[in-house]
């Protein structure tokens, strides 16, 4: 038996997670409001965790003087298939024009020039300007790497290798009290008392097969939320990437992106026997919208058209290699690394889950149902609706986190006492944590491997009523063992551990998924019903909404409003995609 | 059904691990299927899956973004994500440690604490003399001081150079190369205050504090030359003190 130890730290401010959406409540609170003490808390070390760190293709701004916010608004609103809250929408598309001018002038990110010295903006699906900005296509690492050494240059508390279990609401309902971590480092927990906490770590599909993210993710914040009672929006609404490496189960490579620029560069999508079958599918053949590559892919692979790897190929040998060798030269260096030839060779592919477009309900300022309780970034519903643009994820993450920073410094005392948490509470977070390392080891990666499969093969690019009824009953068989699973190794720094922590987290949030699924009725963008094929009348649009009820997660039907832009009478509407 | 593709002996790798704390540790050995595909991160993966459930390693991008994996292969420093076992292995072997020069927590995590000291100690930030204007900069793409900016920045931060630094091993308060890459990347970037940055990268365990042996370029996965913007800082500080303005 393992006596748990509990520290307690008290903060002014706590902000969970260190990505994009995290850092920038972390700068804003503090310049705005010095005096506030603030923790910010992140899985692994600050600044290399999350997927803002990986955002390749770049950021979507209006700051050319012929695009518009309009138009940002427009292509957002269309992209997510008229489900987006428009309030979250238009706050998007505004805030990131007043973002991007900060990150370059006030925490020194420098974007690519065009040839005439202004910010180079380029094309990114789906949008009906180029209005991305990038650095070459490691954007992601230009954003974090400025956010970082700010928030290293303050007094700000690093809580690194440190995970968030549970948030912890006050103990007489009135407000937050702050949250329950864990020291992954020493294997004790840390009770951080706060007023004020910001949800911020990032969703994230990790529990399917192929998946994107990084290995930190495991939409942790997801099931905090549930378990704290909240609402989340548009849970069913996956984003899956059509080209990542289908390298078979050996390697942790398997599911990472290969760059979109490919398909739009030319290259071709092949089948086992080397045939083309883009072009059956979309007159825009390989070029077409990701959601109708993947969903391609996936008829193919269900098929069983597919390579060794279980996947399809991806060929580029039909181009100039001197062409893919330059514009594409880190995805050809990794390919190399890997083992393989991007540019004369075939690469075997898979679509792979990307993004979370559903999440916690919020207000444009970050705040939440719960008073005391922020949330930003991916951890959020409603902003994407149906679909992400490709270029709308980090310029989400930091517009929100940074108006939240705000927000908070507006509404926490410094100083103030926070609330008393609820100590059975902590109690049963810390006997839920703590039972794994008492209980006899068992075999935890074979119940992964189910919930990924499951994951992928019923809940995942094309879905429909039976299977969806069966992998919920499934899901909640997986949860119950991997809730039952012991683990070895001991409380320091145990990956193990970390692991099954992770995973019954992953299969609540799974099951969320499903159950949003399973009560859209219709096919709208990234979720499609093989049962129901049509998008349904667009101007009575519904969005899902989940809860916890007990411990399991029902879902609701609530109608979308449009205040700023109404959907095109029926009949007028063409392959919008 | 037995396949001939399980784990037999010759199809093995012959991993000795470092097992251990600050207290101290030692080499552990595992035998790890082959499996043509397989990186260093995965090696250690199916240690811990199979074998080692409390075996402590650090990741989280996968794919040579986040520069949190770096490990010593066979003696060298390496970022495990994108490095396949089997070209690194010697004779189907391979001896792993925590990077040289970091502190251990356990295994092969190590403390990164210091390496960002080195950062804020070299001015590794952007800090404009002045408030900078409500405008994007005008800056031709090919203008040499970008040029220079953009061969610097894009350094994931992982260690490796200061896991191959030699100097820093002879003079902990050296900055070492990934902290003055970045303050040359500052130093060159129009929009920042140049001589701030100089004049950090001046001080003691700065610039001069380099021995010019060139190991942080030869190892950085991510093609920085370190070395050479230790170069340019001397360079620049130079001219600076001749023209009296240090
Ligand atoms: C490979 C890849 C490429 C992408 N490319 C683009 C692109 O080109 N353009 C674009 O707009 N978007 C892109 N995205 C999406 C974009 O990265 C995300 O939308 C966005 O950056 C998410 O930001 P975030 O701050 O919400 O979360 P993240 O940046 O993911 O940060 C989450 C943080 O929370 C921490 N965390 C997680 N769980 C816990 C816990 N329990 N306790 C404490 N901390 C925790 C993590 O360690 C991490 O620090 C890409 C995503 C991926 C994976
Ligand atoms: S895991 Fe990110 S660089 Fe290796």
């Amino acid at each position: 038996m393992v006596t748990p130890s509990i520290e307690t730290t008290t903060v002014d401010v706590l902000i969970l997670g260190a990505g994009g959406a995290g850092l920038l409540a972390a700068l804003h609170c503090h310049d705005a409001a010095p005096d506030l003490s603030i923790a910010i808390a992140v899985k692994g070390l600050l600044g290399k965790c999350g997927c803002t760190r990986m955002v390749q293709g770049g950021y979507n701004v209006a700051v050319d003087p012929a695009d518009s916010v309009e138009r940002h608004f427009r292509d957002t609103i269309e992209g997510g298939q008229w489900l987006n809250d428009q309030e979250l929408a238009w706050t998007l598309v505004t805030g990131a024009v007043e973002r991007v001018m900060e990150l370059e002038n006030r925490w020194g990110c420098f974007f690519d020039r065009a040839a005439d010295g202004r910010v180079h903006q380029k094309a990114f699906a789906g949008q009906s300007f180029d209005r991305t900005v990038h650095k070459g296509s490691l954007t992601g690492i230009e954003i974090i790497n400025r956010l970082a050494e700010q928030v290293l240059a303050r007094s700000i508390l690093r809580l690194e290798d440190h995970r968030a279990l549970d948030l912890l609401p006050a103990r007489d309902g009135n407000g937050m009290a702050g949250a329950l971590l864990l020291d992954i480092r020493r294997g004790v927990f840390r009770l951080v008392r706060a007023g004020a906490v910001l949800l911020a770590t990032g969703g994230g599909p990790s529990m399917y097969r192929y998946h994107t993210p990084s290995g930190d993710k495991s939409t942790d914040g997801l099931a905090m939320a549930l378990r704290a009672g909240l609402f989340l929006r548009d849970m069913e609404m996956v984003q899956f990437h059509p080209t990542g490496l289908a390298l078979g189960p050996a390697t942790r490579a398997t599911g990472t992106i290969i760059e979109e620029g490919l398909r739009g560069a030319g290259g071709h999508l092949l089948r086992a026997d080397g045939a083309r079958f883009m072009t059956d599918y979309d007159p825009r053949g390989e070029r077409a919208t990701r959601d109708i590559v993947s969903r391609a892919m996936a008829g193919e692979m269900r098929r069983g058209n597919t390579g060794p790897r279980g996947g399809l190929f991806l060929s580029m040998a039909h181009l100039d290699p001197a062409m893919v060798r330059r514009d594409f030269r880190g995805m050809v260096d990794r390919c190399a690394d890997l083992g393989f030839d991007l540019v004369g060779g075939l690469v075997e592919v898979t679509p792979t889950a990307h993004y979370l477009m559903g999440g916690v309900m919020f207000r444009p300022d970050g705040t939440t149902s719960m008073p005391g309780l922020y949330a930003a970034g991916e951890d959020t519903g409603g902003v994407h609706g149906a679909n992400r643009l490709g270029g709308n994820g980090v310029a989400n993450s930091t517009v929100f986190g940074g108006r939240a920073g705000d927000t908070i410094a507006r509404h926490a005392v410094a100083g103030a006492a926070p609330p008393e948490p609820d100590p059975a509470v902590v109690e049963a977070a810390v006997t839920a944590a703590i039972r794994p390392l008492s209980r006899p080891a068992g075999d935890l990666y074979h119940h992964r491997e189910r919930l990924l499969d499951l994951m992928w093969e019923q809940v995942g690019i094309i879905r429909d009523g039976a299977g969806l009824a069966g992998a919920l009953a499934e899901l909640e068989e997986i949860g119950a063992g991997i809730e039952a699973t012991g683990v070895a190794g001991g409380p320091l720094y145990n990956p193990t551990w970390q692991d099954r922590l992770n995973l019954g987290n992953q299969v609540l949030v799974a099951r969320a998924i499903a159950t949003a699924a399973l009560a859209r009725t219709d096919s709208r963008g990234a979720h499609y019903r093989a049962d129901h094929p049509a998008a349904g009348p667009l101007d009575e649009t519904t969005h899902t909404v989940v809860r916890l009820e007990g411990d399991r997660p029902v879902a609701g039907l609530c109608p979308v409003a449009f205040p700023r832009l109404r959907p095109p009478p029926p009949g007028c509407i063409g392959g919008a995609a | 059904m037995s396949g001939p593709d399980t784990a037999l002996p010759d199809t093995a790798l012959v991993v000795d691990l470092w097992r251990g704390d600050a207290g101290g540790g030692g080499l552990v050995r595992y035998r790890v299927p082959v499996d043509p595909g397989q990186t260093i991160l995965d090696v250690l993966t199916w240690v811990q899956r199979h074998a080692e459930p409390g075996l402590a390693y650090r990741f989280a991008c996968r794919v040579g973004m986040c520069g949190s994996c770096a490990v010593m292969v066979n003696g060298v420093p390496r970022w495990a994500c994108r490095t396949r076992a089997i070209p690194v292995a010697r004779q189907g072997r391979l001896e792993i440690r925590p990077l040289r020069h970091f502190p251990v927590i356990r295994d092969l995590v190590v403390d990164f604490e210091a390496f960002f000291a080195r950062w804020r100690r070299a001015l590794g930030r952007f800090a404009p003399a002045s408030p900078p204007p409500d405008a994007l900069a005008v800056i031709a793409p090919d203008a040499s001081d970008r040029q220079l900016v953009d061969a610097a920045i894009e350094c994931i931060g992982c260690g490796i150079c200061l896991a191959a630094c030699d100097s820093v091993g002879a003079n902990p308060d050296y900055l070492g190369p990934a902290a003055l890459n970045r303050a040359w990347a500052a130093v060159n970037d129009r929009r920042d205050d140049t001589m701030g940055h100089l004049r950090a990268a001046a001080r003691d365990g700065g610039v001069h504090a380099c021995h010019a042996q060139g190991s942080c370029r030869r190892f950085c996965p991510v093609g920085r030359d370190p070395a050479g913007a230790i170069v340019g800082l001397k360079r620049r500080l130079l001219v600076a003190a001749l023209k009296g303005r240090l």
